[in-house]
């Protein structure tokens, strides 16, 4: 077994997509299944995969869950093995990040309150993709050739200790100007998890540990990280 | 031959003769043509017509209307002749029976003979003449006819012919007709219990004294029916034994009788059910201009309806699980049980005429694949988004005609690889995304003369108006200089966040984020030409 921080759990389609998507972004995964023919199938296809019985907290340990991994995906086709595996692993390490699938929001919230930190729902994803599709065709197509495709990333970009920024009014910053990046706003850890706008009403004062939340070409989000890092105040800031 | 030569050349002459074609199309559209817009006047018409002139004659059996009634009649009449005359005409082309059978003997070197022709050209109105709803009309026009004035009470008849404009009674009659076979198995049933408890009572009860029993063997019949039907006028009544035990054995045959014909009627309609619903549900997409077909009523589906309902858009749903229906149409939900790969019920949607969109949204690609490839040769204009449950039938979704592909695993791949790495933002943007915050992304169209055209991005106030701009979508290619941020985007350009002297054109497309209300009081500013 490998040590791979990542867990998938289920080899199906989705499991696999998942897979494919993280490898893709180079977050090495290992992909289990209880199921024998489609590790097999998965294992052909390239992925690194194992068969293990879920319902063992023994195995599950062993698989390295409140050891060393982080995230687990819970990606079975079945309601209730996604919920089991849930309540199993919230049980052995509190605080590992749980992904899991839900086909409907009332089995989403079962998973919740097994101990989810994050439930996706593809079918209510994909329905309000395709409405957008329908309401604001321009809008959806801007996306999926920028943010979504090649062009833009999105990036989280933490603001370290003793920066210049710190003490700065979130309006105070020009980044649009002075990079090439789109500034949403950031998320003050320290307060919540949520993200505020930057166009929210509240000036939030920055400091240190914050996360500015950027859209923009992969290069100019490196200069940008680049020079947070070395904190050059004329680059951010200006004179 | 001077005859033959003669009905040759008139023949030739109709053929080509544009305004012939055209009147007669004209007339088609008018009786006949069910999709045409002329045809629901001309049927409301027919129909106060004829009940008007069924009216008249029931108010003229008791009060002298003098001089109105027959002028009434007589144009009534006239207007029948004239339909009857015009149906007559337009059933089928003569002369084209008459030239195929000229052109057939000029192939084959053989001398034309009139007659044979003829005699086809006789056998096909023959043929619409002894139509049933032929006969009908027919026989609401002879009684008018002096000498056979007995015949008045076929002016009922005219009645019948209110089958011919109307669709409901039309569709009872095609239930009726399908149940023909155990009707008429019931039927020689029925006669045949009638006939055997008739001649038994009148054998019986015939010798009766007193006047009491049963006069004549008509008598007897009319006794069987109002017995078997459980009517029971109890005008004629058994008297002897033998003739109670006949009534006996006639009223648990007749209780037999009338449950059966009613279980036939009953379970015709009960098949006949969802067809009925179906064409109710047509005649509304067609009546209401639904241009948007949703073909899958499962979870996404459900996404869909919900989302467009808040939108408050008109579509048409189509799924073949009868749980799937009845949810939506509890939901009030406009919806059809069927298949959507069964082409002719799509065209019954109007895929081919005023549909401008379809969503394929099934859990199996298959399906999909099919429904995008029957409703592209259908419509090649349509637009067709579907979805793709596994990611390697996008590309064949894409073959088949689909403009927009949506693959829900694929989407989950994405969110889950970008929420290892980087959660919060990109949930927030994604919430953004699908309009589940209160902060979304929207665009604005920059029109020719407003105020915004022409203006430079820096003085347009954003900052000042909460809101971020995002980028420019400007129609045409993009500048090949090369300055950074701009994305060809088929066929127009996507400028990234536009330097602050960007100037904008008529024609843009301001893409930018903020709160709802911003956006709402931007637009708001616009409308009112103030910035």
């Amino acid at each position: 077994m490998g040590r791979s921080d990542t867990l998938v759990f289920g080899c199906g389609p989705l499991g696999q997509e998942v897979a494919e998507q993280l490898i893709g972004r180079k977050v090495p995964v290992y992909m289990y299944s209880s199921a024998l023919d489609r590790v097999a199938e998965v294992l052909a296809k390239g992925f690194d995969a194992a068969v293990l019985d879920y319902t063992d907290d023994d195995k599950l340990r062993q698989a390295g869950i409140g050891e060393w991994v982080k995230v687990i995906f819970c990606l079975f086709p079945e309601e209730a093995k996604n919920v089991f595996l849930t309540l199993s692993a919230r049980a052995l390490d509190p605080d590992l990040k749980i992904i899991c699938v839900s086909e409907s929001p009332q089995s989403g919230q079962k998973l919740f309150a097994a101990g989810a930190s994050k439930v996706i729902d593809p079918y209510e994803i994909s329905g309000r993709k395709v409405h957008e599709l329908i309401a604001r065709p321009m809008i959806v197509d801007m996306l999926e050739h920028t943010v979504f495709g090649k062009h833009l990333d999105i990036a989280e970009i933490e603001i370290p200790l003793d920066s210049c920024l710190s003490g700065n009014p979130l309006s105070a910053l020009d980044l649009g100007g002075r990079y090439n990046v789109v500034l949403m706003g950031v998320v003050d850890v320290e307060m919540s998890d949520s993200l505020i706008f930057s166009t929210s009403g509240v000036d939030h004062k920055l400091d240190a540990g914050d996360m500015l939340v950027v859209i923009g070409p992969a290069v100019e989000i490196t200069r940008l990280k680049g020079d947070l890092e070395e904190d050059r105040t004329d680059q951010l800031l200006g004179g | 031959m001077d005859n033959t030569h003669r009905l040759i050349q008139t023949s030739y002459k109709l053929k080509d003769s544009v305004r012939y074609r055209r009147a007669k199309i004209f007339f088609y559209d008018l009786l006949e043509n069910p999709k045409a817009r002329i045809r629901p006047y001309f049927d409301v018409f027919m129909i106060l017509l004829v009940v008007s002139s069924v009216w008249v004659l029931i108010y003229d059996v008791r009060h002298d209307m003098g001089i109105f009634d027959d002028l009434f009649e007589w144009v009534a009449v006239t207007i029948f002749i004239i339909e009857y005359l015009l149906r007559f005409w337009i059933y089928n082309d003569s002369h084209k029976v008459i030239l195929s059978h000229y052109e057939r003997a000029e192939f084959i070197n053989q001398p034309f003979r009139a007659w044979p022709a003829m005699r086809e050209v006789v056998a096909k109105k023959w043929e619409y003449v002894t139509q049933p709803l032929a006969i009908i009309d027919l026989l609401a026009i002879i009684p008018t006819y002096r000498p056979l004035r007995f015949l008045r009470i076929f002016l009922l008849f005219r009645l019948f012919k209110l089958f011919r404009y109307t669709r409901s009674i039309s569709e009872f009659v095609k239930v009726l007709n399908e149940k023909r076979i155990e009707l008429f198995t019931l039927f020689i049933f029925m006669a045949f219990i009638t006939f055997t408890a008739a001649t038994a009572l009148f054998f019986f009860e015939t010798d009766v004294v007193d006047g009491k029993g049963v006069g004549s063997f008509f008598e007897s019949i009319y006794w069987a029916l109002v017995t078997m039907s459980t009517v029971g006028y109890g005008d004629i009544t058994p008297h002897t034994t033998e003739g109670r035990v006949v009534t006996i054995i006639l009223i648990i045959a007749g209780l037999g009788v009338i449950s059966f014909f009613t279980s036939i009627i009953v379970s015709a309609f009960g098949e006949k059910m969802h067809e009925i619903r179906a064409q109710r549900v047509f005649s509304e997409v067609e009546r209401k201009h639904i241009d948007l077909i949703v073909c899958g009523y499962g979870r996404v589906g459900q996404v869909v309806a919900d989302q467009l309902a808040l939108d408050q858009r008109q579509f048409v749903l189509v799924d073949p699980l009868e749980s799937n229906v009845r949810l939506a149409k509890q939901k009030g939900y406009l919806a059809v049980q069927g298949d959507a790969a069964d082409s002719a019920l799509l065209e019954s949607l109007g895929i081919a005429t005023q549909a401008k969109r379809l969503l394929c949204l099934t859990g199996d690609d298959v399906a999909n694949v099919y429904i995008t490839l029957s409703a592209r040769q259908m419509n090649p204009e349509i637009e067709i988004i579907s979805r793709a449950n596994h990611r390697e039938n996008v590309t064949k979704l894409r073959l088949a005609g689909a403009d927009h592909t949506v693959a829900p695993y694929e989407i989950v791949g994405l969110i889950a690889a970008e929420y290892v790495g980087q959660p919060v933002a990109f949930e927030a943007i994604y919430g953004m995304l699908t309009g589940q915050n209160d902060v979304g992304i929207e665009a604005v169209r920059v029109r020719s003369g407003s105020v915004l055209d022409g203006r430079c991005m820096a003085d347009v106030g954003f900052r000042q108006r909460k809101l971020i701009p995002f980028g420019v979508v400007r129609e045409g290619g993009c500048p090949i200089d090369g300055s950074s941020g701009t994305y060809e985007i088929e066929g127009r350009c996507f400028h990234f966040n536009p330097t602050p002297d960007f100037e904008l054109q008529a024609g843009d497309l301001v893409v930018m984020f903020g709160h709802e209300y911003s956006v709402v009081h931007f637009r708001d500013c616009l409308e009112r030409g103030t910035l």
